[in-house]
């Protein structure tokens, strides 16, 4: 050994053969930590486990599910497609030509209540078949715009509809561009049934993102109009269609909140809907549909949720059974050494 | 186990070196080793069910190690149950691991201690070193060193197991949380036209990865044991596991990719058929696309994390915390981000406290996604644990119940002890039970 072998591992080396005491100083502290000896809990998947997580899943899920249906069913919803009814006759082998012209668009529709129907009731419009959700569109707009006016200016992100004749457009961008342009009016024994459009977009909306401030200014002054014109009076945190239409939708099947009817409705009373057809969605083969909804403490009307429970339960049930009866028919007595694999063939791999 | 030597101190080599001629002895010797080696494959030929041990010394390595003689050498070699070549040079060490792994393709490993080693141990595929009388040159050429040579028992049969399976595992799991959260994202591709829109808010895709399934995974390639130290050691076969690569075959990859693929489906299809459409919550709102990235994107994270759980099978404070914390700091950022002004939380304002935690449907559509989502694992695990078991479920299902059943006997023996000890004296067999009870109990601690 040179003599530059350090002093500790010469203390090391001398103790391999010496006495108990030397060698320890070597030995690193102990600790449940670094020894991988923390106190632990190591679940395994036996028969009673996996049984009880089958059957604790079923009785969860089926109640779940019995009641989710019920509140779906207790919703009562109208819904009367009419972008096709609402083209004159003559017109209807062209109804692109039809929407765009300057021609009457008044359409008047009837709706039946089956059932009884509690206010407040919800008014959708409901469009199929539109790509709210296309990442070109989902850019275009510009949320510093909208928010406070002294970025009027800041279109950078709206092309094509950032600015018509030289002067920016406020709101810009292709979603403020395509505002869903068609009413309704609503009728019952000849008399009006008031629409409530306040308060139906959300409330973070009106307050952070759509300024107090903002009045709309060059909007929809271009040769091609896309949809509803703003009153310039208005600022944005007030234009509630706009905010809700803003919001984009997730699927290109979509509803949006058009307002509020504050009264019941009974059965079998018949609305009747002046509804302008203003919306062009006929160059895309869009659907439009009127939608009137109450809602329940879980939402609208839904029976996917409820079937989904119940499948789910029924789905484990069914597995806790097969399990017990495969458990019950064919045991097998767990931790029986017999079964190790070198219990068995003994010698060999 | 028989012996076959092969050696040059031999009269007639010796008679040579005497003679001083360089050539005559090497050709001389040459031809000894040769026979050696002919005779002793014409051994192992005849005599194939008893096991052989080859001894050579470092001069007959020599010319072993010929051209015209390697082949029958390694031949010999691979035959024999085990070699010990004595005497050797540093570098016969390295060229014969060389030739070992040349030869037959297999792993090897090569422990020493000694400067001498050096070349042997870099040459092996693994090279441990052991530190201590001859210094630290096999330390600094190794890959592990250990400090006395027993430890090499733990090192392969604790340290080894585990670390076969800890890394198997991670990557396995690695693939199947990135699957199943980026197959929701090109699920959602389907219905906007394949645009390029993403699912998500892009800080929720950043934090993937980074904040809310990384810490799991970590526990689970650092921590995890499936068969604890004690019946590592105990149980040496189960380290067969690593060597026949039952934990990480193509099977098991793609099953584990399935699995992400069924997942995300699940996710995908259960989430938007559940709250697209209809009102969401009692005040008419219906659900916007943030609303949907964020339901869907809670889904995704429960489930990952909850299949981990199903997964690991050893809890300690550190995978609760790992896991369960996770969790719970998607909802934290949520919130926090939420917070933020509109400038830079775009679609995630406040989109936790106002829209989705008061909505019923939220919370009822995660559990039954989560849910979902994992009774296929579950089902399979079930199935695959009583129908065929591997090894380590086996141990682990004995040192189940043999812990219960000691404590059966240890509870129904304290009883009886404790009526008994009414009475003066504990019968003899009572107390010879109570004995071995606490010495396999104290075996057991250690």
């Amino acid at each position: 050994m040179s003599s530059y072998t350090p002093s500790s591992s010469a203390g090391g080396v001398g103790s391999a053969d010496s006495a108990a005491p030397r060698r320890n100083s070597k030995r690193p502290k102990y600790s449940k930590f670094t020894q991988q000896e923390l106190p632990a809990c190591k679940p395994i998947l036996t028969p009673r486990w996996v049984i009880s997580a089958f059957m604790l899943v079923s009785i969860v899920f089926i109640p779940i599910g019995v009641v989710s249906l019920l509140a779906s069913r207790d919703v009562v919803e109208i819904i009367d497609r009419y972008e096709t009814e609402c083209v004159p006759q003559n017109f209807r082998n062209n109804r692109v030509s039809f929407i765009q012209s300057d021609a009457n668009k008044t359409c008047t529709r009837r709706l039946t209540v089956t059932k009884h129907m509690k206010q407040p009731i919800y008014v959708y419009y409901q469009l199929d078949n539109f790509y709210q959700n296309h990442r070109r569109y989902v850019k275009s707009r510009s949320d510093s715009q909208l928010r406070d006016n002294s970025s009027w200016n800041d279109v950078s992100s709206c092309k094509p509809e950032d600015d018509s004749n030289g002067l920016p457009i406020v709101p810009c961008g292709l979603i403020a561009w395509s505002l869903f342009n068609d009413t309704y009016n609503f009728s019952l024994n000849n008399q009006q049934l008031a629409v409530n459009k306040r308060e139906i977009s959300w409330k973070s909306d009106r307050d952070h993102k759509f300024g107090n401030d903002v009045l709309p200014r060059n909007f929809q002054n271009g040769t091609l109009k896309g949809g509803k014109s703003l009153d310039p009076t208005v600022p944005l945190s007030q234009q509630e269609d706009l905010i809700v239409w803003m919001r984009t939708a997730a699927l290109p099947t979509f509803r949006k909140l058009y307002g509020k009817i504050e009264r019941d409705l009974q059965p079998n009373e018949v609305i009747h809907v002046t509804l302008e057809n203003n919306y062009n969605t006929y160059s895309f083969n869009g659907k439009k549909k009127l939608v009137l909804s109450t809602t329940s403490w879980l939402g609208g009307k839904n029976d996917f949720l409820g079937i989904a429970y119940l499948t789910i339960g029924g789905l484990c049930f069914f597995l806790a059974l097969s399990f017990t009866v495969v458990y019950l028919v064919k045991p097998r007595r767990l931790g029986d050494p017999s079964y190790l694999s070198w219990n068995r063939n003994p010698g060999g791999h | 186990m028989k012996q076959i030597v092969i050696t040059l101190e031999l009269p007639e080599i010796e008679a040579l070196v005497k003679h001083g001629d360089k050539e005559a002895i090497a050709k001389a010797s040459l031809d000894c080793v040769k026979k050696q080696i002919n005779e002793g494959k014409l051994q192992v030929g005849k005599e194939s069910s008893i096991e052989f041990g080859l001894i050579i010394d470092g001069k007959s390595l020599t010319f072993a190690m010929d051209k015209t003689l390697v082949n029958d050498f390694m031949d010999l070699a691979m035959s024999c149950a085990t070699v010990i070549c004595c005497r050797s040079s540093p570098k016969q060490k390295a060229v014969i691991t060389r030739l070992v792994k040349s030869v037959t393709g297999k792993t090897t490993l090569a422990i020493g201690d000694g400067a001498n080693d050096v070349g042997m141990l870099q040459e092996a595929d693994i090279g441990v070193g052991i530190s201590g009388v001859e210094g630290m040159q096999a330390v600094m050429a190794s890959d592990f060193a250990i400090a006395q040579f027993r430890f090499l028992e733990r090192l392969l049969l604790v340290h080894g197991h585990w670390c076969y399976r800890r890394i198997s595992m991670m990557i396995c799991y690695f693939f199947y949380k990135n699957i199943t959260f980026g197959f929701t994202l090109f699920w959602f591709e389907a219905y906007t036209s394949f645009s390029g829109q993403p699912a998500y808010n892009d800080w929720y895709m950043s934090s993937y990865n980074v904040f809310f399934t990384s810490l799991p995974v970590i526990a689970l390639g650092v921590f995890d044991q499936d068969v604890s130290s004690r019946l590592c050691l105990k149980h040496p076969s189960l380290y067969q596991e690593g060597v026949q690569n039952l934990l990480f075959n193509w099977v098991l990859i793609l099953g584990w990719m399935f699995n992400g693929l069924l997942s995300s489906i699940i996710i995908f299809f259960l989430t938007t058929n559940s709250i697209i459409g209809q009102a969401f919550r009692k005040d008419g709102q219906v659900t916007d696309y943030s609303i949907l990235g964020v339901t869907m994107y809670t889904c995704v994270v429960w489930t990952v994390n909850c299949q981990m759980a199903l997964s690991i099978n050893y809890f300690t404070w550190i995978q609760h915390l790992f896991i369960w914390g996770s969790i719970a700091l998607w909802y934290i950022f949520l919130v926090v981000y939420g917070s933020i002004p509109p400038t830079l939380s775009t679609t995630a304002y406040k989109v936790l406290v106002e829209a989705c935690a008061p909505s019923i449907l939220y919370w009822l559509t995660t559990l039954l996604v989560v849910i979902s989502a994992l009774l296929p694992l579950l089902s399979y695990r079930a199935f695959q644990i009583r129908f065929r078991p591997m090894e380590h479920d086996k141990i682990q299902i004995q040192r189940r119940r043999s812990e219960s059943l000691e404590r059966d006997v240890a509870q129904s023996r304290l009883s009886e002890s404790s009526e008994t000890r009414n009475s003066s004296e504990l019968p003899e067999e009572v107390r010879i039970r109570i004995n071995s009870l606490k010495g396999s109990s104290r075996r057991k601690n250690s």
